[in-house]
């Protein structure tokens, strides 16, 4: 997939190990991402926020002058940037509560650099949406903001469930969605029992975006798993 | 439990025979003791066979010589009183002794002593002989009756107070035992929970109270222990991760430069899969020792197995599967609604754990199938994969030998993984258990079995 209108966002790092940062940031820097900012306590993350207005920030927990936590708090009393927070802390409740405050994700050290990569890409796509706000697909697009699909110089219009169905799948484009998130995604919390509707849905998805709906290219069924949108990159 | 029981009733038992023993000893020591006065008593010098011999003896002129080299042997004086109470004739008699008496006379020292000499009396054809024993050789009973009644009740009342005493030793037997377990019993419950490894805390009051502090002081002492030990493991695991963090990263550096020569991005390819292992090893010893100690609370909730499962296998292939490896998910429809009261991140664990450990051994690659399975007594999580499998005897030594994590012996292999371990706790703690067979044709299945 490309990413690379993701590649000129800014990352901020904070961590107290001014090694642990260097390498961070070059592994950033290898991949593309060039607005890279690091500060290692945090006083000068919060300031290093103010001034440079990262997009994403990556935050250690442990830190010299308070802990990434009680930063976190402050940052989104100005900034509602998206937060990974990358620590040797493993426990379960030190996990709950970073997530629970909001972060986007809680990595545990140590990482794989892959992993790190995947996960900043993936928050950053999910925050950051491209400017044209078209997915395109195998033989026609689809404009969610719209809910319409334009096929053959057609435009055909989604319901409410077919939209918020294509939504969570283009937001993971190229993954599988499970059954169970794409139930969620329509009918809240403890969906269970609506598989069958949710296929009906899916085949009327297909019959709106698909050339040939009973040979699918673009809606592709994984199966016992659920479900991944294949979109076409210009 | 019972053998303490045992072990009581055995000492009690004891003592209650060596008192029944200790009251014959006495009386075989009276008896011992007493045989000889009673054998003098009424052997050949007793009044009694005394008397008979010198009224066989004795006549209106006196006794034969005999009888008098008898008498005298024994220092007993004698005399013959007529009808009118005097003496016909006497046998060494003492001077302060008279020769005559009244009847009230007779009548007084037939029942006990004249003039301190213990006399004994037999009406004979010729007379009545009176015997005098040397002084202080007697001791007579003045008034020597008792009633038949009383007599009468003397066997039974000896017999029931045996009873009695038998029953009230019995009694104090059963008390006493009673007593004993009463107090020992919390103190041996509290030493078998702490060889299990549970922490116990004993208040009693009484003599024991200073054992049951004892007791308290260990088991505070062990849990310390074992906290330190805890920690210690989490501190280490933990100091370790940012160094292993930068290593895995700049490995991976290496290995992603294609500027690289081709020899040193295979080291660097080397670094990054052992750092991995060692990535692997210390995110599993932290979980284990909290597991082993008991200080991983466990985050309940319900879950539904399949979802997670389902999650758990679309993650693993979003992030990109090697390969030569397939991962596939095979559900019994009755189990898809299907909720289970447990710690999520632990069971995800779990199953990761095990299909790590299946490509792991397969490093060639394979195909790794999870499967959910149930009924009404229970369920089951199984990864299967059609590697290589396990040797039998590699089979036999997961099933007997003990993980070195909990063993003391220094000839372990230290080569296994905590991975089964991990896997096993954490099934355990859910009331669980693991079980590994060969998958047929090929391949190793491991099932965790949750039964309901």
């Amino acid at each position: 997939m490309d990413n690379s209108f993701l590649k000129t966002k800014k990352i901020m790092l904070v961590d107290d190990e001014t090694e642990l940062l260097k390498m961070v940031s070059t592994i950033l820097a290898d991949d593309g991402f060039h607005n890279i900012v690091t500060a290692s306590n945090v006083k000068q993350g919060l300031n290093m926020a103010k001034e440079q207005k990262p997009d994403l920030a990556i935050l250690d927990v442990m830190l010299p002058d308070g802990d990434g936590f009680s930063l976190f708090k402050q940052l989104h009393a100005f900034t509602d940037i998206p937060v990974i927070f990358l620590t040797a802390k493993d426990a379960a409740n030190d996990k709950l509560e970073g997530l629970g405050l909001g972060a986007d994700d809680y990595m545990v050290k140590p990482f794989m650099p892959q992993e790190l990569l995947l996960r900043v890409y993936s928050i950053l796509r999910r925050c950051y949406k491209e400017d044209a706000g078209t997915i395109p697909l195998t033989g026609c697009s689809i404009d969610l903001s719209r809910a319409e699909v334009y096929k053959d110089g057609e435009t055909i219009s989604l319901t409410a469930k077919e939209h918020d169905l294509l939504e969570v799948l283009a937001r993971n484009a190229g993954k599988i969605v499970t059954i169970d998130m794409l139930c969620e995604a329509v009918w809240g919390e403890n969906p269970f029992g609506y598989e069958n509707s949710l296929m009906a849905h899916i085949c009327r998805i297909r019959e709106k975006i698909e050339r040939s709906p009973s040979a699918p290219v673009s809606l592709i069924t994984i199966k016992g798993l659920g479900y991944k949108l294949i979109v076409e990159r210009e | 439990m019972k053998s303490l029981r045992r072990y009581i009733k055995k000492y009690l038992l004891t003592f209650v025979g060596f008192i029944i023993l200790l009251m014959l000893l006495n009386i075989i020591a009276f008896m011992l003791t007493f045989r000889g006065v009673i054998f003098k008593d009424f052997g050949d010098s007793s009044p009694q066979k005394m008397l008979e011999r010198a009224a066989d003896g004795a006549s209106a002129d006196g006794l034969t010589d005999e009888i008098i080299l008898r008498l005298r042997q024994n220092d007993i004086w004698a005399m013959l009183l007529d009808e009118d109470g005097k003496a016909f004739w006497s046998v060494d008699l003492p001077a302060e002794i008279p020769t005559t008496y009244s009847i009230q006379d007779v009548a007084v020292f037939s029942k006990g002593y004249l003039e301190d000499y213990p006399v004994f009396i037999w009406n004979t054809d010729a007379g009545l002989l009176v015997l005098g024993y040397p002084e202080n050789s007697y001791a007579k009973l003045i008034s020597n009756y008792y009633s038949i009644n009383a007599l009468r009740t003397l066997p039974i009342f000896a017999v029931v107070i045996l009873a009695a005493d038998l029953l009230i030793l019995f009694l104090a037997y059963f008390y006493s035992k009673h007593k004993i377990m009463n107090n020992t019993i919390p103190i041996v419950d509290s030493i078998k929970a702490l060889s299990d490894g549970n922490p116990v805390s004993l208040s009693m009051g009484g003599e024991l109270s200073e054992v049951a502090k004892s007791i308290n002081i260990v088991s505070e002492k062990l849990s310390k222990q074992n906290e330190a030990r805890a920690n210690w493991i989490s501190g280490v695991s933990h100091d370790i991760r940012t160094p292993l963090s930068m290593i895995l990263g700049y490995a991976y550096r290496i290995t992603e430069n294609e500027t690289t020569s081709e020899s040193i991005r295979e080291q660097a390819t080397i670094i990054r899969n052992q750092s991995v292992k060692i990535k692997d090893l210390v995110q599993d010893l932290n979980l284990v020792s909290q597991l082993e100690y008991e200080m991983q609370p466990l985050k309940k909730s319900s879950v539904r197995i399949a979802k997670l499962l389902r999650s758990y296998v679309v993650e693993a292939l979003n992030t990109g599967l090697p390969e030569s490896y397939s991962l596939g998910l095979e559900i019994e429809p009755n189990m898809e609604p299907f909720e289970f009261e447990c710690d999520e991140r632990l069971i995800s664990r779990a199953v990761s754990n095990l299909v790590q450990n299946s490509m792991k051994h397969n490093i060639q690659g394979c195909d790794i199938m999870l499967m959910l399975e149930g009924g009404d007594t229970g369920f089951s999580i199984s990864v299967l994969d059609n590697g290589t499998g396990i040797t039998p005897e590699k089979l036999q030594e997961i099933h007997t030998k003990q993980h070195y994590m909990e063993s003391t012996d220094d000839h372990l292999n230290l080569r296994h993984g905590l991975g089964l371990r991990l896997v096993r706790q954490i099934a355990e703690a859910h009331h669980g258990r693991i079980e590994v067979e060969d998958n047929v044709p090929s391949g190793l299945k491991v099932t965790m079995i949750f039964e309901s």
